[in-house]
């Protein structure tokens, strides 16, 4: 009785959760008019003939021409009818190739003609969005709203961050994101453990390691003269390349300490409550012992995150007649080097948390 | 000697001393790692059909860090056949959501950088971008499914007596715990990386409807979201399978005892 009762309940969740992903593309396929730039949409699309062309280093492409038709969705040419020249290659890496149905944002030179500026793509992303809410509600209930909140929580603050750095010109930037880092650990570490002495075993654990870790690397990069580091290769860059690289490193390991720091912390206490005659040097070991099985998969998941964006310049750059050693130097180099700072953090977060877990811990915390 | 150097010899000494024999393996899989992602990258260029390669890869990959990783032989065979099934439901998403919103090849942000390089190269960066969005997943993918198999597999040799039934429950307790914290290391080291583009747009004053539809910026987006609806699926996959080999132990159990019976 009690099983179908749940499994009825799931039934209509799932329901809902698909119901809400259909709301969501919906709505954002019509909100053209909110966008101050001029949509389009594609009614008819008459194709060319695909030229080939060569590059200097033999790479092979084909070109193609397109005759749009369509109208304006928005603003004070809505409804207009326009007729639309775009070009699109098979390689698609700064063109599109544009279908009946597709909207596009795009810019006018005069009354009667204008040229494609970019996809409006914003239908795919609002789906993909309320898809993972959904799946993280309904399989996580009350759990998966907490981590929704504690997502939105964290980007605000982060945006808050990046606001008052450009407000600086990029002045201070270590400063800034070192504080931000403070604050983010302090909400996150109180939101998952609570405000006790276990939060704030675990608080001074990520802290030492994260401070640990950026003056190993500092001091590395002062006794190698930061040879092999090329920071010309950093992308988007608008400001002295060297403290936004530390301050990105700060960041990017914080969320790997803290849930490294939280799983040691919480265990070790565990174990303390439970046997409250083991000593402070049995703790530590079974600290580490707890370290070393999380920390090779944990390590595994930064590096992922740091190199799979590097591909697609990478890749170019090999096309592009360049040596494997120059291209991985140009775009590889940096994910490399902070996937191996974040790993040393990561390592040093299994040592300083049990330490001060065996320091600390005497069993008695709720 | 070069600051890589020097880095990768602080992490395997670190390594070494804190984690033994077990630290050395975790060193040398993000070594192979690392050799597998620069290896796929070699084979794209020398226009292997990037998606293919790809899984391939990531096949190689999960296999070397759950196998790798000391987790008992029970729970790293569950977590390597959970994180395959999560791939392949993953790439079932990747593929036409990536070919729907084309956040494939470079947007303005990046003309500087092409300044002199051709980006007519025959090779369709939709699909560069699918491979992409696979990869960053590959690593918290089986980090949540190693740890969800772990805490199981503990559950099972203590409670030997335990139901698969049972064991589903617990497994989405046991997620429930790991989940908040995986998102951190995700969200983390995804806003850590997209550090600078993220000062360029909020500089270049972008609204919201800007950024949601501006091209590098919905590249990251959409690979963390990816990775974080793997991690997701990881609880109820992982769960599924412990509890269906769970279920195949007991039944040769009872089969075993009948005998006996008899």
């Amino acid at each position: 009785m009690k099983k179908q009762l749940t499994s009825k309940m799931t039934w209509l969740q799932v329901g809902l959760a698909i119901l809400s992903c259909l709301v969501a593309v919906l709505v954002t396929s019509h909100n053209d008019q909110f966008y101050d730039n001029p949509i389009y949409k594609v009614t008819a699309v008459t194709n060319g003939k695909p030229n080939k062309v060569t590059d200097e280093f033999e790479n092979e492409d084909h070109q193609t021409e397109q005759k749009l038709q369509g109208y304006i969705t928005n603003g004070k040419h809505k409804n207009q009818r326009l007729s639309i020249d775009n070009t699109y290659s098979d390689s698609n890496a700064m063109d599109h190739k544009l279908k009946v149905g597709d909207k596009v944002f795009i810019t006018f030179h005069n009354k009667h003609s204008a040229t494609v500026k970019d996809l409006k793509r914003d239908v795919p992303v609002v789906f993909l969005i309320a898809l993972a809410i959904s799946l993280l509600c309904v399989l996580l209930k009350f759990q998966g709203l907490t981590v929704v909140g504690s997502i939105i929580v964290n980007t605000v603050l982060f945006f808050c961050a990046i606001k008052i750095n450009n407000d600086h010109n990029g002045a201070h930037v270590i400063l800034n994101f070192a504080v931000l880092s403070l604050i983010f650990c302090v909400i996150t570490l109180w939101m998952v453990m609570g405000w006790n002495k276990k939060m704030l075993v675990a608080l001074t654990s990520v802290v030492g390691s994260t401070v640990g870790t950026i003056l190993i690397m500092l001091v590395a990069f002062m006794i190698t003269h930061e040879k092999g580091v090329y920071y010309e290769s950093m992308q988007y860059v608008t400001q002295l390349p060297k403290p936004l690289f530390v301050a990105e490193v700060l960041v990017g390991v914080l969320g790997a300490v803290m849930d490294e720091a939280t799983d040691i912390v919480a265990s070790l206490a565990t174990l303390k409550k439970e046997k409250p005659e083991i000593s402070a040097r049995q703790v530590f070991d079974s600290g580490r012992q707890i370290g070393k099985s999380i920390m090779g998969p944990l390590i595994n998941v930064l590096f992922f995150v740091f190199m799979a964006e590097t591909l697609p310049m990478t890749l170019l750059y090999l096309k592009n007649g360049n040596s494997w050693g120059y291209s991985f130097s140009m775009n590889m180099s940096l994910g490399v080097l902070s996937s191996l700072v974040s790993a040393i953090g990561i390592v040093l977060t299994v040592v300083l948390s049990s330490f001060f877990a065996s320091i600390w811990i005497k069993g008695d915390e709720s | 000697m070069g600051t890589i150097t020097l880095l990768g010899i602080v992490l395997l000494v670190l390594m070494l001393v804190v984690g033994g024999h077990q630290g050395i393996s975790g060193f040398l899989s993000m070594l192979v790692n690392f050799g597998i992602v620069f290896f796929t990258i070699v084979l794209i260029a020398f226009h292997f059909p990037p998606i293919t390669v790809t899984l391939i890869a990531s096949a190689v990959v999960l296999a070397i860090t759950i196998f790798w990783s000391d987790a008992t032989d029970n729970a790293s065979t569950t977590a390597f056949f959970a994180s395959i099934i999560i791939l392949i439901i993953l790439v079932a998403l990747i593929i036409p959501v990536e070919n729907w919103a084309k956040v494939g090849g470079f947007g303005l942000e990046d003309s500087e950088e092409l300044e002199g390089l051709s980006v007519l190269v025959g090779i369709n960066f939709t699909k560069i971008a699918i491979c992409t969005a696979i990869l960053s997943a590959l690593g918290a993918i089986a980090e949540a499914a190693i740890a969800i198999a772990s805490g199981l597999d503990e559950i099972t040799s203590v409670h030997s007596e335990i139901t698969a039934a049972q064991l589903m429950v617990d497994g989405v307790e046991i997620g429930k715990q790991i989940i908040g914290t995986a998102v951190n290391t995700l969200f983390f080291g995804f806003f850590g990386n997209a550090l600078a583009l993220f000062i360029w747009l909020t500089n270049l004053h972008f609204s919201i409807g800007g950024m949601l539809n501006d091209k590098v910026f919905v590249n990251e987006l959409i690979a963390i979201i990816f990775s974080l609806i793997g991690v997701v699926l990881t609880i109820p996959v992982t769960t599924l399978i412990m509890s269906v080999r769970r279920g195949r132990v007991l039944a040769k159990k009872n089969l075993e005892n009948n005998k006996e019976i008899k």
